[in-house]
Protein backbone atom coordinates (compact mmCIF):
# COMPACT_ATOMS: atom_id res chain seq x y z
CA UNK A 1 0.00 0.00 0.00
CA UNK A 2 2.83 2.49 0.55
CA UNK A 3 4.14 1.36 -2.97
CA UNK A 4 0.50 2.15 -4.15
CA UNK A 5 0.57 5.40 -2.40
CA UNK A 6 4.13 6.87 -3.48
CA UNK A 7 3.15 5.98 -6.97
CA UNK A 8 -0.25 7.84 -6.66
CA UNK A 9 1.78 10.58 -5.44
CA UNK A 10 4.60 10.72 -8.46
CA UNK A 11 1.47 10.45 -11.27
CA UNK A 12 0.03 13.57 -9.22
CA UNK A 13 3.35 15.31 -9.33
CA UNK A 14 4.49 14.26 -13.00
CA UNK A 15 2.26 16.91 -14.37
CA UNK A 16 1.74 20.74 -13.69
CA UNK A 17 -1.54 20.56 -12.85
CA UNK A 18 -1.03 20.61 -9.36
CA UNK A 19 0.94 23.39 -9.48
CA UNK A 20 -1.83 25.32 -11.78
CA UNK A 21 -4.50 23.75 -9.42
CA UNK A 22 -2.71 25.29 -5.96
CA UNK A 23 -2.71 28.84 -8.24
CA UNK A 24 -6.29 28.33 -8.95
CA UNK A 25 -6.65 28.04 -5.22
CA UNK A 26 -4.70 31.26 -4.25
CA UNK A 27 -6.80 33.01 -7.04
CA UNK A 28 -9.55 31.48 -6.11
CA UNK A 29 -9.18 32.23 -2.05
CA UNK A 30 -7.30 35.24 -1.86
CA UNK A 31 -8.23 37.08 -5.23
CA UNK A 32 -12.27 36.35 -5.09
CA UNK A 33 -12.40 36.96 -0.96
CA UNK A 34 -10.12 40.00 -1.19
CA UNK A 35 -12.31 41.40 -3.96
CA UNK A 36 -15.28 40.95 -1.93
CA UNK A 37 -14.01 42.24 1.41
CA UNK A 38 -12.90 45.11 -0.30
CA UNK A 39 -15.81 46.00 -2.27
CA UNK A 40 -17.61 45.20 0.79
CA UNK A 41 -21.29 42.88 0.45
CA UNK A 42 -23.22 45.89 1.52
CA UNK A 43 -22.63 47.22 -1.82
CA UNK A 44 -23.42 43.99 -3.82
CA UNK A 45 -26.49 43.63 -5.71
CA UNK A 46 -28.10 42.90 -4.59
CA UNK A 47 -26.98 44.33 -1.13
CA UNK A 48 -25.73 41.68 1.56
CA UNK A 49 -25.53 42.73 4.87
CA UNK A 50 -22.19 44.62 5.97
CA UNK A 51 -19.06 42.73 7.27
CA UNK A 52 -19.62 44.10 10.03
CA UNK A 53 -22.62 41.91 10.77
CA UNK A 54 -22.05 38.32 11.36
CA UNK A 55 -24.42 37.22 8.38
CA UNK A 56 -22.11 39.57 6.48
CA UNK A 57 -18.67 37.79 7.45
CA UNK A 58 -20.31 34.37 7.10
CA UNK A 59 -21.90 35.28 3.16
CA UNK A 60 -18.60 36.40 1.83
CA UNK A 61 -16.13 33.52 3.56
CA UNK A 62 -19.48 31.30 2.69
CA UNK A 63 -18.58 31.70 -1.43
CA UNK A 64 -15.60 29.30 -0.99
CA UNK A 65 -18.20 26.57 -0.62
CA UNK A 66 -18.91 27.38 -4.54
CA UNK A 67 -15.24 26.51 -5.43
CA UNK A 68 -15.55 22.56 -4.54
CA UNK A 69 -15.77 21.73 -7.60
CA UNK A 70 -12.57 22.21 -8.50
CA UNK A 71 -11.04 19.71 -5.81
CA UNK A 72 -13.95 17.98 -6.76
CA UNK A 73 -13.43 17.70 -10.61
CA UNK A 74 -9.01 16.94 -9.85
CA UNK A 75 -10.59 13.87 -7.15
CA UNK A 76 -12.50 12.48 -10.69
CA UNK A 77 -9.54 13.26 -12.76
CA UNK A 78 -8.00 10.94 -10.94
CA UNK A 79 -9.89 8.05 -12.02
CA UNK A 80 -11.16 8.96 -15.05
CA UNK A 81 -8.01 9.62 -16.59
CA UNK A 82 -6.63 5.98 -15.97
CA UNK A 83 -9.16 5.14 -18.53
CA UNK A 84 -8.71 7.47 -20.90
CA UNK A 85 -5.28 7.21 -21.30
CA UNK A 86 -5.44 3.38 -20.33
CA UNK A 87 -2.57 3.36 -17.80
CA UNK A 88 -5.12 1.52 -16.03
CA UNK A 89 -3.65 -1.61 -18.00
CA UNK A 90 -0.29 -1.11 -16.13
CA UNK A 91 -1.76 -0.31 -12.69
CA UNK A 92 -3.99 -3.77 -12.58
CA UNK A 93 -1.16 -5.26 -13.95
CA UNK A 94 0.92 -3.92 -11.04
CA UNK A 95 -1.47 -4.04 -8.23
CA UNK A 96 -4.09 -6.47 -9.20
CA UNK A 97 -6.15 -6.06 -6.08
CA UNK A 98 -8.09 -3.30 -7.40
CA UNK A 99 -9.46 -1.63 -3.95
CA UNK A 100 -6.04 -0.87 -2.91
CA UNK A 101 -5.24 1.31 -6.12
CA UNK A 102 -7.89 3.04 -5.43
CA UNK A 103 -7.35 3.74 -1.38
CA UNK A 104 -4.19 4.61 -2.34
CA UNK A 105 -5.87 7.15 -4.22
CA UNK A 106 -8.38 8.13 -2.08
CA UNK A 107 -5.36 8.59 0.58
CA UNK A 108 -3.03 10.60 -1.87
CA UNK A 109 -6.24 12.76 -3.12
CA UNK A 110 -7.47 13.37 0.60
CA UNK A 111 -4.00 14.77 0.65
CA UNK A 112 -3.92 16.47 -2.03
CA UNK A 113 -7.79 18.04 -1.45
CA UNK A 114 -5.99 18.95 2.22
CA UNK A 115 -3.43 20.58 0.76
CA UNK A 116 -5.71 22.70 -1.65
CA UNK A 117 -8.19 23.88 1.29
CA UNK A 118 -5.32 25.10 3.36
CA UNK A 119 -4.22 26.97 0.09
CA UNK A 120 -8.13 28.23 -0.47
CA UNK A 121 -8.56 29.00 3.19
CA UNK A 122 -4.75 30.49 3.67
CA UNK A 123 -5.21 32.94 1.12
CA UNK A 124 -8.62 33.86 1.48
CA UNK A 125 -7.67 34.68 5.57
CA UNK A 126 -4.70 36.98 4.60
CA UNK A 127 -6.80 38.88 2.28
CA UNK A 128 -9.28 39.00 4.20
CA UNK A 129 -7.63 40.26 7.18
CA UNK A 130 -5.91 42.42 4.99
CA UNK A 131 -8.46 44.22 3.22
CA UNK A 132 -10.74 44.33 6.69
CA UNK A 133 -7.60 46.41 8.16
CA UNK A 134 -7.12 48.35 5.28
CA UNK A 135 -11.30 49.45 5.16
CA UNK A 136 -10.77 49.47 9.02
CA UNK A 137 -14.30 47.98 9.50
CA UNK A 138 -15.05 46.63 12.91
CA UNK A 139 -15.57 42.96 12.08
CA UNK A 140 -18.73 41.34 13.38
CA UNK A 141 -17.61 37.99 13.92
CA UNK A 142 -14.43 37.20 16.53
CA UNK A 143 -11.15 36.43 14.49
CA UNK A 144 -11.31 32.84 16.00
CA UNK A 145 -14.47 32.62 14.61
CA UNK A 146 -13.47 33.75 11.49
CA UNK A 147 -10.64 31.11 11.66
CA UNK A 148 -12.87 28.58 12.66
CA UNK A 149 -15.42 29.20 9.73
CA UNK A 150 -12.52 28.87 7.09
CA UNK A 151 -10.99 25.74 8.76
CA UNK A 152 -14.48 24.29 8.14
CA UNK A 153 -14.40 24.94 4.93
CA UNK A 154 -10.98 23.65 4.39
CA UNK A 155 -12.49 20.22 5.38
CA UNK A 156 -15.23 20.81 2.79
CA UNK A 157 -12.74 20.76 0.21
CA UNK A 158 -11.15 17.55 1.21
CA UNK A 159 -14.57 15.98 1.44
CA UNK A 160 -15.17 16.92 -2.14
CA UNK A 161 -12.21 15.49 -3.51
CA UNK A 162 -12.61 12.17 -2.12
CA UNK A 163 -16.65 12.54 -3.50
CA UNK A 164 -14.61 13.55 -6.71
CA UNK A 165 -12.70 10.01 -6.31
CA UNK A 166 -15.67 7.79 -5.69
CA UNK A 167 -17.74 9.94 -9.02
CA UNK A 168 -15.11 9.18 -11.02
CA UNK A 169 -14.64 5.74 -10.42
CA UNK A 170 -18.42 5.45 -10.56
CA UNK A 171 -18.61 7.08 -13.97
CA UNK A 172 -15.11 5.46 -15.84
CA UNK A 173 -16.01 8.11 -18.93
CA UNK A 174 -14.19 11.30 -18.28
CA UNK A 175 -16.29 13.49 -19.82
CA UNK A 176 -19.66 11.56 -17.93
CA UNK A 177 -18.34 11.64 -14.78
CA UNK A 178 -16.92 15.50 -14.84
CA UNK A 179 -20.16 16.71 -16.40
CA UNK A 180 -22.05 14.68 -13.56
CA UNK A 181 -19.59 16.26 -10.73
CA UNK A 182 -19.57 20.00 -11.62
CA UNK A 183 -23.59 19.85 -13.45
CA UNK A 184 -24.32 18.83 -10.06
CA UNK A 185 -22.96 20.74 -8.08
CA UNK A 186 -23.32 23.81 -9.64
CA UNK A 187 -26.67 23.38 -11.38
CA UNK A 188 -28.20 20.15 -10.46
CA UNK A 189 -29.13 20.66 -6.35
CA UNK A 190 -30.44 24.04 -7.88
CA UNK A 191 -32.88 22.50 -10.28
CA UNK A 192 -33.79 19.31 -7.32
CA UNK A 193 -34.87 22.21 -4.97
CA UNK A 194 -37.76 23.08 -7.86
CA UNK A 195 -39.30 20.21 -7.11
CA UNK A 196 -42.16 20.89 -4.75
CA UNK A 197 -40.94 18.91 -1.44
CA UNK A 198 -37.21 18.41 -2.29
CA UNK A 199 -36.18 21.23 0.10
CA UNK A 200 -37.51 19.12 2.89
CA UNK A 201 -34.45 17.13 1.82
CA UNK A 202 -31.96 19.87 0.47
CA UNK A 203 -30.14 19.76 4.42
CA UNK A 204 -29.54 16.51 3.78
CA UNK A 205 -28.21 16.95 -0.10
CA UNK A 206 -24.09 17.24 -0.06
CA UNK A 207 -24.68 21.13 -1.24
CA UNK A 208 -27.21 21.79 2.19
CA UNK A 209 -24.71 19.51 4.58
CA UNK A 210 -21.99 21.61 3.12
CA UNK A 211 -23.87 24.67 3.74
CA UNK A 212 -24.45 23.92 7.53
CA UNK A 213 -21.28 22.88 7.51
CA UNK A 214 -19.59 26.14 6.47
CA UNK A 215 -22.65 28.13 8.24
CA UNK A 216 -23.53 29.58 4.50
CA UNK A 217 -27.27 29.89 4.28
CA UNK A 218 -27.19 32.77 1.68
CA UNK A 219 -28.49 30.07 -0.91
CA UNK A 220 -31.23 28.46 1.42
CA UNK A 221 -32.69 31.62 1.74
CA UNK A 222 -32.74 32.82 -1.44
CA UNK A 223 -34.28 29.38 -2.55
CA UNK A 224 -36.70 29.91 0.21
CA UNK A 225 -37.81 33.29 -0.61
CA UNK A 226 -37.65 32.83 -4.22
CA UNK A 227 -40.02 30.38 -4.44
CA UNK A 228 -41.88 31.15 -1.50
CA UNK A 229 -42.25 28.13 0.79
CA UNK A 230 -41.17 28.24 4.30
CA UNK A 231 -37.61 28.76 5.25
CA UNK A 232 -35.35 25.56 4.73
CA UNK A 233 -33.75 24.70 8.14
CA UNK A 234 -29.98 23.76 7.48
CA UNK A 235 -28.84 20.95 10.00
CA UNK A 236 -25.89 22.12 12.92
CA UNK A 237 -22.35 22.30 11.60
CA UNK A 238 -21.59 19.35 13.53
CA UNK A 239 -24.62 17.27 11.91
CA UNK A 240 -23.86 18.65 8.39
CA UNK A 241 -20.11 17.43 8.73
CA UNK A 242 -21.56 14.38 9.93
CA UNK A 243 -23.61 14.14 6.34
CA UNK A 244 -21.00 15.18 4.52
CA UNK A 245 -18.34 12.64 6.02
CA UNK A 246 -21.73 10.14 5.07
CA UNK A 247 -21.49 11.12 1.73
CA UNK A 248 -17.87 10.84 1.33
CA UNK A 249 -17.80 7.12 3.15
CA UNK A 250 -19.98 6.39 0.15
CA UNK A 251 -18.55 7.60 -2.45
CA UNK A 252 -14.71 6.09 -1.06
CA UNK A 253 -16.66 2.35 -1.03
CA UNK A 254 -17.79 2.95 -4.29
CA UNK A 255 -14.56 4.06 -5.23
CA UNK A 256 -13.15 0.74 -3.39
CA UNK A 257 -16.04 -1.74 -4.49
CA UNK A 258 -17.20 -0.50 -7.87
CA UNK A 259 -14.30 -1.50 -10.22
CA UNK A 260 -13.67 -4.77 -8.84
CA UNK A 261 -15.23 -6.80 -10.71
CA UNK A 262 -15.45 -4.45 -13.52
CA UNK A 263 -13.24 -5.83 -17.11
CA UNK A 264 -10.78 -4.15 -18.10
CA UNK A 265 -11.01 -4.40 -22.02
CA UNK B 1 14.08 -13.53 -11.73
CA UNK B 2 13.53 -17.04 -9.51
CA UNK B 3 14.03 -20.61 -10.93
CA UNK B 4 10.16 -21.13 -10.12
CA UNK B 5 8.05 -23.33 -12.66
CA UNK B 6 5.97 -20.68 -15.01
CA UNK B 7 3.58 -23.13 -16.92
CA UNK B 8 0.54 -20.58 -18.22
CA UNK B 9 -2.14 -23.05 -17.90
CA UNK B 10 -5.66 -22.32 -19.57
CA UNK B 11 -8.48 -24.27 -19.08
CA UNK B 12 -12.17 -24.40 -19.75
CA UNK B 13 -12.12 -20.51 -20.23
CA UNK B 14 -15.22 -19.04 -20.95
CA UNK B 15 -15.71 -15.62 -21.18
CA UNK B 16 -19.24 -14.04 -22.90
CA UNK B 17 -20.22 -10.67 -23.02
CA UNK B 18 -23.81 -10.41 -23.03
CA UNK B 19 -25.03 -11.82 -25.93
CA UNK B 20 -21.64 -12.38 -27.47
CA UNK B 21 -19.22 -15.59 -26.79
CA UNK B 22 -15.66 -14.46 -27.19
CA UNK B 23 -13.99 -17.36 -25.96
CA UNK B 24 -15.78 -20.66 -25.77
CA UNK B 25 -14.20 -23.58 -23.41
CA UNK B 26 -10.51 -22.74 -24.39
CA UNK B 27 -7.54 -24.76 -23.00
CA UNK B 28 -3.94 -24.79 -23.58
CA UNK B 29 -0.68 -24.48 -22.15
CA UNK B 30 2.41 -22.78 -22.72
CA UNK B 31 5.93 -24.10 -21.63
CA UNK B 32 7.97 -22.30 -19.62
CA UNK B 33 11.16 -20.62 -21.64
CA UNK B 34 9.63 -20.80 -25.14
CA UNK B 35 8.02 -18.35 -27.31
CA UNK B 36 4.60 -19.49 -27.60
CA UNK B 37 2.46 -17.74 -30.99
CA UNK B 38 -1.19 -16.88 -30.14
CA UNK B 39 -2.62 -17.17 -33.61
CA UNK B 40 -6.41 -16.15 -34.74
CA UNK B 41 -8.06 -13.77 -37.01
CA UNK B 42 -9.20 -11.08 -35.70
CA UNK B 43 -11.98 -10.74 -33.11
CA UNK B 44 -11.07 -14.58 -31.90
CA UNK B 45 -10.64 -13.70 -28.88
CA UNK B 46 -6.97 -13.40 -28.06
CA UNK B 47 -7.17 -10.43 -26.05
CA UNK B 48 -9.55 -11.37 -23.96
CA UNK B 49 -7.90 -14.63 -23.37
CA UNK B 50 -5.13 -12.52 -22.50
CA UNK B 51 -6.41 -10.44 -20.28
CA UNK B 52 -8.12 -12.69 -18.38
CA UNK B 53 -4.69 -14.44 -17.72
CA UNK B 54 -3.97 -11.61 -15.83
CA UNK B 55 -7.31 -10.60 -14.12
CA UNK B 56 -8.44 -7.94 -16.14
CA UNK B 57 -11.04 -9.84 -17.73
CA UNK B 58 -13.60 -12.46 -15.17
CA UNK B 59 -13.94 -15.37 -16.85
CA UNK B 60 -17.49 -16.27 -17.37
CA UNK B 61 -16.31 -20.37 -16.32
CA UNK B 62 -13.17 -21.55 -16.44
CA UNK B 63 -9.64 -20.59 -15.12
CA UNK B 64 -6.17 -19.07 -16.25
CA UNK B 65 -3.07 -19.52 -14.18
CA UNK B 66 0.46 -19.07 -13.89
CA UNK B 67 2.83 -21.20 -12.43
CA UNK B 68 -0.49 -22.64 -10.74
CA UNK B 69 -1.25 -19.44 -9.21
CA UNK B 70 -4.41 -17.30 -10.37
CA UNK B 71 -2.71 -13.69 -11.19
CA UNK B 72 -4.25 -11.54 -8.55
CA UNK B 73 -2.47 -14.55 -6.14
CA UNK B 74 1.00 -14.14 -7.43
CA UNK B 75 2.65 -12.62 -4.08
CA UNK B 76 4.68 -9.50 -6.36
CA UNK B 77 3.30 -9.73 -9.53
CA UNK B 78 4.94 -7.52 -11.96
CA UNK B 79 8.55 -9.13 -10.64
CA UNK B 80 6.78 -12.34 -12.24
CA UNK B 81 4.17 -11.48 -15.19
CA UNK B 82 4.98 -8.52 -18.04
CA UNK B 83 2.02 -7.73 -20.07
CA UNK B 84 1.19 -4.88 -22.89
CA UNK B 85 -2.04 -4.20 -24.52
CA UNK B 86 -2.35 -1.08 -26.04
CA UNK B 87 -0.49 1.08 -28.67
CA UNK B 88 -0.70 3.77 -26.34
CA UNK B 89 -1.43 3.09 -22.40
CA UNK B 90 0.85 6.31 -20.81
CA UNK B 91 -0.38 9.88 -19.93
CA UNK B 92 0.19 12.13 -22.77
CA UNK B 93 1.77 15.20 -20.82
CA UNK B 94 4.04 12.53 -18.33
CA UNK B 95 7.33 11.72 -19.98
CA UNK B 96 9.13 8.50 -20.60
CA UNK B 97 10.99 8.71 -17.63
CA UNK B 98 7.77 10.01 -15.11
CA UNK B 99 5.66 6.75 -16.44
CA UNK B 100 8.55 4.45 -15.89
CA UNK B 101 8.85 5.80 -12.50
CA UNK B 102 5.13 6.00 -11.47
CA UNK B 103 5.19 2.27 -12.06
CA UNK B 104 8.53 1.91 -10.72
CA UNK B 105 7.37 3.61 -7.23
CA UNK B 106 4.36 0.71 -8.12
CA UNK B 107 6.43 -2.42 -8.45
CA UNK B 108 8.81 -1.17 -5.84
CA UNK B 109 11.88 -0.98 -8.14
CA UNK B 110 14.80 1.13 -7.89
CA UNK B 111 15.02 4.75 -10.30
CA UNK B 112 18.02 2.67 -11.80
CA UNK B 113 16.11 0.34 -13.00
CA UNK B 114 14.28 2.98 -15.11
CA UNK B 115 17.63 4.44 -16.38
CA UNK B 116 18.76 0.99 -17.25
CA UNK B 117 15.42 -0.15 -18.90
CA UNK B 118 15.28 3.14 -21.02
CA UNK B 119 18.88 2.43 -22.04
CA UNK B 120 18.05 -1.23 -23.33
CA UNK B 121 15.31 -0.29 -25.50
CA UNK B 122 16.60 2.49 -27.13
CA UNK B 123 14.55 5.57 -25.49
CA UNK B 124 17.45 6.97 -23.76
CA UNK B 125 17.17 10.22 -25.60
CA UNK B 126 13.36 10.45 -25.67
CA UNK B 127 13.25 10.10 -21.83
CA UNK B 128 11.97 13.02 -21.20
CA UNK B 129 9.97 14.03 -24.14
CA UNK B 130 6.29 13.95 -23.58
CA UNK B 131 4.89 10.85 -24.36
CA UNK B 132 1.91 12.41 -26.74
CA UNK B 133 4.88 13.39 -29.37
CA UNK B 134 5.68 9.45 -29.54
CA UNK B 135 5.93 7.06 -32.61
CA UNK B 136 3.81 3.66 -32.81
CA UNK B 137 7.59 2.18 -32.40
CA UNK B 138 8.67 4.60 -29.03
CA UNK B 139 5.19 3.81 -27.99
CA UNK B 140 6.33 -0.09 -27.85
CA UNK B 141 9.11 0.45 -26.90
CA UNK B 142 7.94 1.97 -23.55
CA UNK B 143 5.33 -0.42 -23.29
CA UNK B 144 7.90 -3.03 -23.35
CA UNK B 145 9.97 -1.12 -20.75
CA UNK B 146 6.79 -1.03 -18.73
CA UNK B 147 6.42 -4.46 -18.61
CA UNK B 148 9.92 -5.66 -18.11
CA UNK B 149 10.33 -3.43 -14.99
CA UNK B 150 10.19 -6.02 -12.43
CA UNK B 151 12.40 -8.03 -15.08
CA UNK B 152 9.49 -10.30 -15.24
CA UNK B 153 9.74 -14.17 -16.04
CA UNK B 154 6.61 -14.33 -18.00
CA UNK B 155 5.73 -12.02 -21.13
CA UNK B 156 1.98 -11.64 -22.43
CA UNK B 157 2.52 -9.41 -25.46
CA UNK B 158 -0.65 -8.75 -27.34
CA UNK B 159 0.10 -7.68 -31.08
CA UNK B 160 3.22 -6.27 -30.51
CA UNK B 161 3.82 -5.37 -33.87
CA UNK B 162 1.07 -3.58 -34.56
CA UNK B 163 1.81 -0.48 -36.92
CA UNK B 164 5.89 -1.17 -36.90
CA UNK B 165 7.84 -0.99 -39.95
CA UNK B 166 9.96 -3.68 -40.93
CA UNK B 167 12.98 -2.59 -39.42
CA UNK B 168 10.87 -2.23 -36.11
CA UNK B 169 9.48 -5.31 -36.82
CA UNK B 170 12.81 -7.28 -37.01
CA UNK B 171 14.50 -5.08 -33.87
CA UNK B 172 11.32 -6.47 -32.20
CA UNK B 173 11.60 -9.96 -33.34
CA UNK B 174 15.65 -10.11 -32.13
CA UNK B 175 14.54 -8.36 -28.88
CA UNK B 176 12.01 -10.92 -28.33
CA UNK B 177 14.69 -14.06 -29.30
CA UNK B 178 17.06 -12.36 -26.63
CA UNK B 179 14.02 -12.64 -23.62
CA UNK B 180 13.05 -15.84 -24.85
CA UNK B 181 17.50 -16.83 -25.15
CA UNK B 182 17.22 -15.21 -21.20
CA UNK B 183 14.72 -18.21 -20.54
CA UNK B 184 11.40 -16.31 -19.87
CA UNK B 185 7.89 -17.48 -21.39
CA UNK B 186 6.53 -15.38 -24.01
CA UNK B 187 2.81 -15.91 -25.25
CA UNK B 188 2.78 -13.53 -28.19
CA UNK B 189 -0.71 -12.90 -29.84
CA UNK B 190 -0.69 -11.96 -33.54
CA UNK B 191 -3.32 -12.26 -36.23
CA UNK B 192 -0.30 -12.67 -39.15
CA UNK B 193 1.25 -16.26 -39.06
CA UNK B 194 3.78 -14.55 -41.09
CA UNK B 195 4.87 -11.97 -38.56
CA UNK B 196 5.80 -14.18 -35.52
CA UNK B 197 6.87 -17.18 -37.74
CA UNK B 198 10.17 -16.35 -37.24
CA UNK B 199 10.65 -16.41 -33.47
CA UNK B 200 8.31 -18.53 -32.18
CA UNK B 201 8.71 -22.23 -31.25
CA UNK B 202 5.09 -23.34 -30.50
CA UNK B 203 1.50 -21.81 -31.50
CA UNK B 204 -1.87 -22.21 -30.56
CA UNK B 205 -4.24 -21.25 -32.95
CA UNK B 206 -7.99 -19.78 -32.15
CA UNK B 207 -11.07 -18.86 -34.66
CA UNK B 208 -14.60 -17.34 -32.77
CA UNK B 209 -13.08 -17.99 -28.81
CA UNK B 210 -11.98 -21.96 -29.74
CA UNK B 211 -8.98 -23.79 -30.27
CA UNK B 212 -8.08 -25.28 -33.52
CA UNK B 213 -4.70 -26.18 -32.82
CA UNK B 214 -1.43 -26.34 -30.66
CA UNK B 215 1.74 -27.53 -30.77
CA UNK B 216 4.89 -27.15 -32.71
CA UNK B 217 4.79 -24.83 -35.06
CA UNK B 218 7.14 -27.66 -37.27
CA UNK B 219 4.86 -30.47 -36.46
CA UNK B 220 1.73 -28.41 -37.41
CA UNK B 221 3.35 -27.70 -40.80
CA UNK B 222 3.76 -31.05 -41.84
CA UNK B 223 7.07 -32.44 -42.41
CA UNK B 224 8.46 -30.83 -45.60
CA UNK B 225 6.64 -28.14 -47.64
CA UNK B 226 5.73 -28.42 -51.22
CA UNK B 227 8.14 -27.91 -54.21
CA UNK B 228 7.02 -26.66 -57.53
CA UNK B 229 8.99 -28.28 -60.13
CA UNK B 230 8.94 -27.14 -63.25
CA UNK B 231 10.37 -29.99 -66.23
CA UNK B 232 9.63 -30.40 -70.11
CA UNK B 233 9.74 -34.31 -68.56
CA UNK B 234 6.89 -33.67 -66.34
CA UNK B 235 4.68 -36.41 -66.86
CA UNK B 236 7.16 -39.60 -66.86
CA UNK B 237 9.10 -37.18 -63.67
CA UNK B 238 5.52 -37.10 -61.76
CA UNK B 239 5.71 -41.49 -62.39
CA UNK B 240 9.09 -41.71 -61.32
CA UNK B 241 8.81 -39.92 -58.11
CA UNK B 242 5.83 -41.88 -57.06
CA UNK B 243 7.12 -45.22 -58.27
CA UNK B 244 10.67 -44.84 -56.75
CA UNK B 245 10.49 -42.86 -53.24
CA UNK B 246 14.01 -42.84 -51.83
CA UNK B 247 14.57 -45.21 -48.86
CA UNK B 248 12.59 -44.79 -45.67
CA UNK B 249 9.95 -42.07 -47.43
CA UNK B 250 6.64 -42.77 -48.16
CA UNK B 251 5.81 -41.86 -51.72
CA UNK B 252 5.01 -38.55 -52.63
CA UNK B 253 1.81 -37.09 -53.88
CA UNK B 254 1.88 -35.28 -57.40
CA UNK B 255 -0.04 -32.73 -58.10
CA UNK B 256 0.38 -31.39 -61.71
CA UNK B 257 -0.75 -28.08 -62.08
CA UNK B 258 -0.32 -26.91 -65.87
CA UNK B 259 1.63 -28.54 -68.74
CA UNK B 260 4.96 -28.83 -67.58
CA UNK B 261 4.53 -28.01 -63.76
CA UNK B 262 4.13 -30.41 -60.73
CA UNK B 263 3.48 -30.05 -57.32
CA UNK B 264 5.44 -32.85 -55.05
CA UNK B 265 4.19 -32.83 -51.47
CA UNK B 266 6.40 -35.10 -49.22
CA UNK B 267 10.24 -34.65 -51.34
CA UNK B 268 12.20 -31.77 -50.45
CA UNK B 269 14.27 -30.30 -53.73
CA UNK B 270 17.55 -32.06 -53.29
CA UNK B 271 15.75 -35.20 -53.16
CA UNK B 272 13.61 -34.47 -56.03
CA UNK B 273 16.95 -33.55 -58.06
CA UNK B 274 18.70 -36.23 -57.27
CA UNK B 275 15.71 -38.82 -58.39
CA UNK B 276 15.15 -36.55 -61.82
CA UNK B 277 18.89 -37.28 -61.90
CA UNK B 278 19.20 -40.72 -62.13
CA UNK B 279 16.62 -41.54 -64.27
CA UNK B 280 17.65 -38.82 -66.74
CA UNK B 281 15.17 -36.27 -66.50
CA UNK B 282 15.38 -32.57 -67.49
CA UNK B 283 14.44 -30.60 -64.58
CA UNK B 284 13.92 -26.71 -65.69
CA UNK B 285 13.36 -25.02 -61.94
CA UNK B 286 12.56 -26.21 -58.33
CA UNK B 287 11.07 -23.77 -55.65
CA UNK B 288 10.26 -24.67 -52.36
CA UNK B 289 6.96 -23.22 -51.41
CA UNK B 290 7.01 -21.35 -48.03
CA UNK B 291 4.34 -19.46 -48.08
CA UNK B 292 2.28 -23.36 -47.13
CA UNK B 293 2.57 -22.23 -43.39
CA UNK B 294 0.76 -18.86 -44.11
CA UNK B 295 -1.94 -21.26 -46.20
CA UNK B 296 -2.11 -23.47 -43.41
CA UNK B 297 -3.12 -21.13 -40.52
CA UNK B 298 -5.63 -19.43 -43.40
CA UNK B 299 -6.94 -23.02 -44.04
CA UNK B 300 -7.38 -23.33 -40.00
CA UNK B 301 -8.62 -19.85 -39.45
CA UNK B 302 -11.38 -19.96 -42.31
CA UNK B 303 -12.68 -23.61 -42.67
CA UNK B 304 -15.18 -25.35 -40.64
CA UNK B 305 -12.75 -27.66 -39.70
CA UNK B 306 -10.68 -28.65 -36.69
CA UNK B 307 -7.28 -29.86 -36.92
CA UNK B 308 -8.23 -33.33 -35.98
CA UNK B 309 -11.54 -33.42 -37.93
CA UNK B 310 -9.49 -32.66 -40.78
CA UNK B 311 -6.86 -35.38 -40.20
CA UNK B 312 -9.85 -37.66 -39.44
CA UNK B 313 -11.35 -36.72 -42.98
CA UNK B 314 -8.24 -37.36 -45.22
N1 LIG C 1 -16.06 -5.36 -23.81
C1 LIG C 1 -16.63 -6.08 -24.77
N2 LIG C 1 -17.97 -6.07 -24.93
C2 LIG C 1 -18.56 -6.79 -25.88
N3 LIG C 1 -17.91 -7.59 -26.74
C3 LIG C 1 -16.58 -7.65 -26.65
C4 LIG C 1 -15.86 -6.90 -25.67
N4 LIG C 1 -14.55 -7.16 -25.82
C5 LIG C 1 -14.45 -8.03 -26.85
N5 LIG C 1 -15.66 -8.32 -27.36
C6 LIG C 1 -15.95 -9.26 -28.47
O1 LIG C 1 -15.30 -10.47 -28.20
C7 LIG C 1 -14.76 -11.03 -29.38
C8 LIG C 1 -13.29 -11.29 -29.20
O2 LIG C 1 -12.61 -10.06 -29.11
P1 LIG C 1 -11.06 -9.95 -28.89
O3 LIG C 1 -10.72 -8.51 -28.81
O4 LIG C 1 -10.65 -10.81 -27.76
O5 LIG C 1 -10.46 -10.56 -30.22
P2 LIG C 1 -8.98 -10.51 -30.81
O6 LIG C 1 -8.65 -11.89 -31.21
O7 LIG C 1 -8.09 -9.84 -29.83
O8 LIG C 1 -9.16 -9.61 -32.10
P3 LIG C 1 -8.16 -8.59 -32.82
O9 LIG C 1 -7.24 -9.39 -33.66
O10 LIG C 1 -9.08 -7.76 -33.65
O11 LIG C 1 -7.48 -7.81 -31.74
C9 LIG C 1 -15.11 -10.06 -30.49
O12 LIG C 1 -16.27 -10.53 -31.13
C10 LIG C 1 -15.38 -8.78 -29.77
O13 LIG C 1 -16.30 -8.00 -30.48
MG1 LIG D 1 -6.95 -8.04 -29.93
Amino acid sequence: MRRLIKAEFRRLLATRMWLVTLLVAALLGGGLIGMMTIVGPENFDPPMPGLQTEAGVRSVLGMLGFTAFVPAAIGTLAVTSEYRYRTVNFTFLFAPHRWQVLTAKLVTYGVAGMLYGLVLTGTAAVAFFGAVAARGVSLGMPTGTVIELLARIAVAMVAYTVLGVGMGALIRNQTAALCVVIGYLYAGEMLLMMIPGINLVYPWLPGGATASLTDFTAVADAMSQQLSTDPVHLLSPVAGAMVLMGYTALASAAAVLRPMRRDIT
Amino acid sequence: MTGEHLRIEVSNLTKRFGAVTAVEDLSFTVEQGMITGFLGPNGAGKTTTMRMIIGHVAPTSGTATIGGRRYGDIPCPSATVGAVFDAAAFHPRHSARDHLLVYAAMGGYPASRVAELLGLLGLAGAADRKTRGFSTGMRQRLNLATALLGDPRVLLLDEPGNGLDPEGMSWLRSFLRHLADEGRTILISSHALGEVQQIVDDVVVIRQGRLVASGRLSELAGSAPPVLVRSPDAAVLARTLMENPPEGVAAPRVEPVQPGELRVHGLDAPQIAELAAAHRLRVHGLVTENASLEQLFLDLTTSDLTVEERGSAR
